[in-house]
């Protein structure tokens, strides 16, 4: 067989990558072309320096940048690590649910707001934060906003919106009014 | 993997799930040094390098609660790593056009090493930056990083067969080009 066509086995071969089926004939070869000796000479040369790459040092400081970068945009994002919110999304939810249950005499007039704050918290420990961070524009800035439901029937419940520590947790607290005149 | 940094600061994490924190900070301390490596052969320039070794960390951090400890996740790192750095290439290619990649800085060999081997790394790495995208990443996984061909295969999601195709035709052309470079040198 010609050196061409032995050439990308001789390469394969010089780095132990060769299938054991294929090795006999390239040695073969070898054995008696000194032309192909020389390239597995040379490519083992090259992978020899091929692997001190490897051994190079980095700089210290190229890599305590490249940390520094990663805390710094870690911190800014508030990135958590995907599983880590279902919980406290899954308590949130419970919440909600536990409220809206537990108002019989509005229900009617605040199901939907409730509903849509079920179904974002329960939506954002179903997908995880990624789902989460799509319900953040419901989010204030406030602490403990309060805001009048716009149902003008007599007690209109008032919606509570808790901002928790976690920008991508928001719960929702459907309070009674007295009702008006009283 | 053998540990290849420093210590993290815990404080210095903006979550407070400890475990997972440890954990990152753990895989970080091993691996920083090693994705940097991969990304600076694979992209040929040190701010890339650093930018895809950044962007690699923190899909570990979002991800980290999605990946199986027991498999280890050097495979998943080098994957990623090779998958940012094409991203990288690519963009910079459409920003800068058809440029060839900028030669690398001129090795400062320390005094352990001599200057005519730091040279012949040199051509090494020149070689490199030229060969394609594909055969790169092959050779610098198999070659640099010393992985073997079935892993390199399971990382850049082909056969291998594929990998021996690419690192046979890769170590070729880094042969003949290394060959052409010393030759015109002398």
């Amino acid at each position: 067989m010609s050196c061409s066509k032995l050439e990308t086995d001789i390469a394969l071969y010089a780095g132990g990558d060769l299938p054991p089926g294929r090795v006999p004939r390239v040695e073969a070869h070898l054995g008696k072309c000194a032309d192909c000796r020389a390239l597995a000479e040379e490519l083992r040369a090259e992978q020899a320096l091929l692997s001190e790459l490897r051994d190079e040092p980095l700089e210290d400081a190229m890599v305590a940048q490249v940390r520094q970068r990663v805390l710094a945009e870690a911190r800014r994002a508030g990135f958590t690590p995907r599983g880590a919110l279902a919980p406290l999304l899954a308590l949130a939810a419970a919440l909600v649910l536990a409220v809206v249950l537990a108002w019989p005499r509005h229900r009617s007039g605040a199901a939907p707001r409730a509903a849509a704050a079920s179904h974002a918290a329960q939506a954002g420990a179903g997908r995880g934060p990624a789902a989460a961070y799509g319900a953040a524009p419901l989010a204030r800035k406030s602490r403990h906003h309060v805001r009048r439901a716009p149902t003008a029937q007599p007690g209109p419940p008032l919606l509570v919106q808790f901002v928790t520590d976690d920008p991508n947790i928001v719960i929702y607290w459907l309070v009674d009014q007295k009702p008006q005149g009283d | 993997m053998e540990p290849e940094g420093i210590a993290l600061p815990m404080t210095a994490y903006p979550r407070e799930n400890s475990g997972e924190v440890a954990a990152f900070e753990r895989i970080m301390s091993q691996c920083e040094r090693r994705v940097l490596r991969v990304a600076l052969r694979l992209l040929n320039n040190p701010q890339d390098a650093q930018d895809a070794t950044q962007e690699v960390f923190l899909r570990l951090y979002r991800h980290l609660g999605n990946l199986d400890e027991a498999r280890g996740y050097e495979p998943w790192l080098y994957r990623v790593t090779v998958n940012v750095c094409r991203d990288i290439a690519r963009a910079r290619r459409r920003s800068v056009g058809l440029m060839e990649v900028p030669e690398p800085a001129a090795p400062q060999p320390d005094a352990c090493h001599d200057a005519e081997r730091a040279q012949q790394r040199e051509i090494v790495r020149r070689g490199l930056s030229r060969l394609g995208e594909k055969e790169r990443a092959a050779l610098v996984l198999r070659d640099v990083e010393g992985l073997s061909t079935r892993e390199v295969a399971g990382i850049l999601g082909s056969s291998e067969n594929t990998v021996r195709s690419q690192i046979s035709t890769a170590r070729l052309k880094l042969r003949d080009f290394t060959g052409r470079l010393v030759r015109r040198r002398s």
